[in-house]
């Protein structure tokens, strides 16, 4: 498994598309918006806009790692006879979902390492070593939804399908989820839809501690229950794409 | 032991049986091939005994197990008809993972060189050429040391060349004992690099033998010689005749016993028989006999 793990992480870190929307995007579009008004301050918990760019480029590049380096891949690999290759040697087929689910969450450490690296060479963001290690760890478990979603999309459509419906999936989460432009300037009824996504859930639960606030029970519960919920519809997904006919 | 069983296999899509009532052992050490034009049932059998596709009905054995729990334990290799790699990892890393799937695999410097690949090691698998990525492929299925190796006709996609490299690759690791089971549509492979040949044709076996058995199983030889516009009356009852074909003015006899059947052309009959040749029947009439049959 470790060694399946290492092969598939390979494999997307060589990936031209994983790299450019993956690392290159987040990444560029911090460092042009922390110009432009990084300095601005959020009137109401005082952090500045640096800051809180720096969680959702972050939560934008997990996000999109997370549904790039699962949905494609696997939809390619069932179609062109990659998952039969390996479905006739010992390898068990539950360990091929848990690998998926591991390297893809490895994945995003990239996107949020770089982004914060950026945040503080740049824009010289510090924040008490409790609140990185939180955010780290909060932005890193809550992509499990997102790379369930991935898995979903892969086992159930062809790979032509999955593509568009995977760049619907990490444009559309993280654009109404509020991560490209902030939920205040939205009208009512897109605010309504963001509400309910796990995209803003997951942003708004690395928004809070950054301004040092403990993450809001209700975002906590929505990407709770989202992530029970896909990861539960990614194995059903994946057991029937995979099942033996 | 036997390495592979099939006993009473069937397999049905819908109303279509494309297997029909299996029954085949095959023993341990010995290459046999699986022969049969296109839609004889040959993929849908090698699918069910890799374990992808369950038999309707009936039981499969691989070395006594089912084919899930050999496979698991690593008994199995197998070259399917298509499949592509990962286009991103070199064929070192390709081959160097899927050997480390198996508990007791081969040396990945033995494998490369077996598949002769040793060259082409830091490749990635998207710059490979189509035969090159067969070479692949072969070396995905003897990674593992798997004791029975199953091939869906494996040199489809390969050039005369390629394909002689190949058998000998094949022949190579068949040499250590272990079972090979190839399925394949061109007769010459068959006859050349098998020591069994099975024919199947609508999913059942119509023969079973060694190639040199299934020519002489369906009407042996052939007697000819140039008829001209002699009359042909009488040519189908001379002894040993099972067929007369007449071929712009050439007659060819298909003969059980061809001796008796040139004796009684010259006393029994006056015809004038010149540029008299004798043929063994060759795989492929025998395989059209057998598959066209019923």
């Amino acid at each position: 498994m470790v060694k399946h793990i290492k092969i598939e992480a390979l494999r997307m870190l060589r990936n031209k598309r994983y790299a450019v929307f993956v690392v290159a995007f987040p990444l560029g579009f911090y460092l042009l918006y922390s110009n432009l008004w990084g300095d601005q301050v959020d009137e109401t918990t005082g952090v500045k806009a640096s800051v809180i760019l720096m969680v959702s480029m972050g939560a934008y590049g997990a996000l999109a790692s997370s549904i790039m380096s699962t949905a494609v891949p696997w939809a390619q690999e069932r179609e062109s006879g990659w998952l039969r290759q390996l479905q006739i040697t010992p390898l068990p087929s539950w360990s091929f979902i848990v690998t998926k689910l591991i390297v893809s969450m490895l994945l995003t450490l990239p996107a949020l390492l770089l982004v914060g690296l950026a945040a503080v060479l740049t824009q010289g963001v510090s924040l008490p070593p409790g609140e990185w290690a939180g955010l780290v760890v909060a932005m890193w478990l809550g992509v499990i939804p997102f790379a369930a979603l991935g898995l979903t999309i892969g086992s159930l459509t062809r790979p032509d399908t999955a593509q568009p419906l995977a760049m619907i999936g990490m444009f559309g989460l993280a654009l109404l989820g509020g991560l490209w432009i902030p939920l205040d300037i939205m009208p009512e009824t897109m605010r309504t839809i963001a509400k309910v996504l796990p995209s803003n859930d997951y942003a708004t639960i690395g928004w809070r501690i950054v301004a040092g606030e403990a993450p809001p029970a209700s975002a906590v519960l929505g990407i709770l229950g989202w992530g029970v919920a896909l990861v539960a519809f990614a194995i059903f997904a994946f057991r029937r794409a995979t099942v033996r006919a | 032991m036997n390495a592979i069983s099939f006993s009473q296999v069937t397999r049905a899509y819908g109303d279509v049986l494309a297997v029909d009532g299996l029954d085949l052992d095959i023993p341990a050490g010995r290459t046999v091939a699986l022969l049969g034009p296109n839609g004889a049932g040959k993929s849908t059998s090698i699918n069910m005994l890799l374990g992808l596709l369950r038999p309707t009905s009936g039981q499969i054995r691989i070395f006594g197990e089912t084919p899930e729990r050999a496979i698991a334990r690593g008994d199995v290799g197998a070259m399917l008809q298509e499949g592509t790699l990962i286009p991103e990892l070199t064929v070192a890393e390709t081959v160097g993972f899927v050997r480390s799937l198996y508990p007791d695999p081969l040396p990945l410097d033995e494998i490369l060189r077996m598949a002769d690949l040793t060259d082409l090691a830091g490749r990635r698998a998207g710059r490979l050429s189509g035969g090159q990525t067969q070479r692949v492929r072969f070396a995905l299925a003897i990674a593992g040391a798997p004791r029975l190796l199953i091939l869906d006709e494996p040199t489809a996609a390969m050039d005369v060349e390629s394909r002689r490299a190949f058998w000998d690759n094949i022949r190579a690791y068949a040499a250590q004992g272990r079972t090979v089971l190839f399925a394949t549509h061109y007769l010459e492979e068959a006859d050349e690099n098998s020591d069994r040949v099975v024919v199947i044709a609508r999913g059942r076996i119509v023969a079973d033998g060694t190639a040199a058995e299934i020519k002489s199983g369906v009407g042996g030889q052939a007697v000819s010689f140039t008829m001209g516009t002699q009359s042909v009356a009488g040519l189908d009852t001379l002894p040993g005749v099972i067929g007369v074909e007449i071929t712009s003015g050439r007659a060819v006899l298909r003969t059980s016993d061809p001796d008796a059947t040139v004796d009684a052309l010259y006393r029994k009959t006056t015809l004038d028989v010149r540029g008299l040749e004798i043929a063994g029947a060759d795989l492929e009439d025998a395989f059209l006999a057998l598959t066209q049959e019923s």
